[in-house]
């Protein structure tokens, strides 16, 4: 089993532990409510990645980007998946267009707050 | 570009550096006592809900559609500050009724040095109002639009923009990666609803002149030609009413602000920066306006603040380069 994901979480765990004692796997497990050993498991890639739900909060808690972490446990947020299952071709169509653009020209298709005249 | 998500502003330029990246949100906050004191930095209490004027095209006035941008709700006499965040550098003007916040001067799109009308990020971390004199600000407490107190009105003697006005210039890349390696040697170097709308009035908020607070504005540490100037984040903030905010969004506003009784009574701390360098001197012009208290006073209008002095007892002090778990807010 790969273990991409349980590597960065312990590599990005210890990095903040290193600064603040608040990140021990105790703590952290603690603070996103799962038991201490199951995510030592994850870490060490003995167990799958956790649900959907608990990755969000470990991501808030390494101050990740949620959707990176759930990407690296091989999972999508489920408000992605809704999105592609309520237009289906129209998101399949435009993320086999863009999956090769470079992150600038991808970045130009968000929504940006419109500006006027003032 | 600027992108809204979560109550952030998110600016990212990815032409000018991969890690051009900013965000800016608006933080609610304890509105000091007008009492002549200097007050260190309240905490923030939360940020304001933000939404696209354009979502929300039938029920603004259509002037809010033809600025663009962003809006948020407050209630009379709240105060609000101006949170950044990144590690890019960023040189940001802000303005209220596009009067600028640091000089007193009208808005203009472009960067200016002496006097210096711009704020730089990372070096500051937040703006809590209007510069007043080298050191001191007079905090943003929102008024109705047209009741005569913001700087706008009092400056121009009208009361045609409110809100807030800001422009976002990144650092060059080439000054960028100059200051990135200088930085790294010296951080080596150390020891380790239309309709009912039309009828509304004071929709439109604008932003009077609160209580003095010590806050200083952080003079340039780079060159005006560092910045660049060719790529921009220009956004409108409206500030709306929040008894209205429920009409325009069909959502419910915040809950009022708290009183400095309350802010005392949960034990939320105040907060004291200290960043390295130097400080930009007021201009003399924003000095000069008066602020809400005085203007109530001459007005006769019924007191509606608490300007009671309120006891400073437990004090944060925050140091340049905030690290992770150092932020100015308070729980309660």
């Amino acid at each position: 089993m790969t273990n991409g994901f349980g590597d960065y979480v312990r590599r990005r765990r210890e990095a903040l532990r290193e600064a603040d004692s608040g990140y021990s796997v105790r703590q952290v497990a603690q603070r996103i409510g799962v038991e201490p050993s199951f995510l030592s498991k994850v870490e060490r890639g003995e167990a799958a990645p956790p649900s959907e739900a608990k990755i969000v909060a470990l991501a808030g808690e390494l101050g990740e980007d949620a959707d990176v972490l759930l990407a690296l446990a091989g999972k999508v947020s489920s408000d992605l998946q809704q999105a592609i299952r309520h237009r289906p071709e129209l998101f399949a169509a435009l993320i086999r267009e863009m999956k090769d653009l470079p992150d600038h020209a991808v970045l130009r298709l968000v929504r940006e707050v419109r500006d006027g005249t003032w | 570009m600027i992108e809204l998500r979560d109550d952030c502003l998110h600016m990212r330029f990815p032409d000018v550096h991969p890690e051009a990246r900013m965000s800016l949100h608006f933080q609610r906050t304890l509105r000091i006592p007008d009492d002549g004191g200097h007050y260190p930095l309240p905490a923030g209490l939360g940020p304001f809900p933000l939404r696209h004027v354009d979502d929300f095209a039938d029920s603004v006035p259509p002037l809010w559609l033809e600025h663009g941008g962003v809006m948020l709700p407050m209630y009379q006499s709240e105060a609000l500050w101006v949170n950044f965040d990144g590690g890019y550098p960023f040189a940001v003007k802000i303005a209220a009724g596009k009067i600028d916040a640091v000089t007193g001067k009208p808005w203009s799109n472009a960067l200016h040095r002496r006097p210096q009308d711009y704020v730089t990020v990372p070096k500051q971390p937040w703006l809590d109002g209007y510069c007043v004199e080298k050191g001191v600000i007079r905090q943003f407490v929102a008024m109705p639009l047209g009741s005569g107190y913001s700087a706008e009105e009092q400056l121009t003697g009208k009361s045609e923009v409110g809100g807030l006005q800001l422009i976002a210039y990144p650092l060059k890349r080439t000054a960028y990666e100059k200051w990135i390696a200088e930085r790294a040697r010296a951080i080596e170097a150390l020891p380790a609803a239309s309709m009912m709308l039309s009828r509304c009035r004071g929709l439109d908020m604008g932003l009077a002149l609160g209580g003095r607070m010590r806050q200083e504005i952080y003079d340039d540490p780079f060159q005006l030609s560092d910045w660049d100037q060719n790529h921009a984040a220009r956004c409108f903030v409206h500030i709306a009413n929040s008894q209205v905010w429920r009409a325009i969004t069909g959502e419910e506003p915040p809950t009022t602000p708290l009183t400095a009784k309350e802010y005392r009574s949960h034990g939320i701390p105040w907060f004291e920066y200290y960043g390295e360098g130097k400080a930009v001197a007021g201009v003399g012009i924003l000095d000069r306006l008066k602020s809400l208290a005085q203007i109530g006073a001459e007005k006769g209008d019924a007191p509606p603040l608490d300007d009671e002095t309120i006891t400073v007892d437990r004090v944060v002090v925050l140091r340049e380069g905030l690290e992770k778990g150092q932020v100015r807010e308070g729980r309660f």
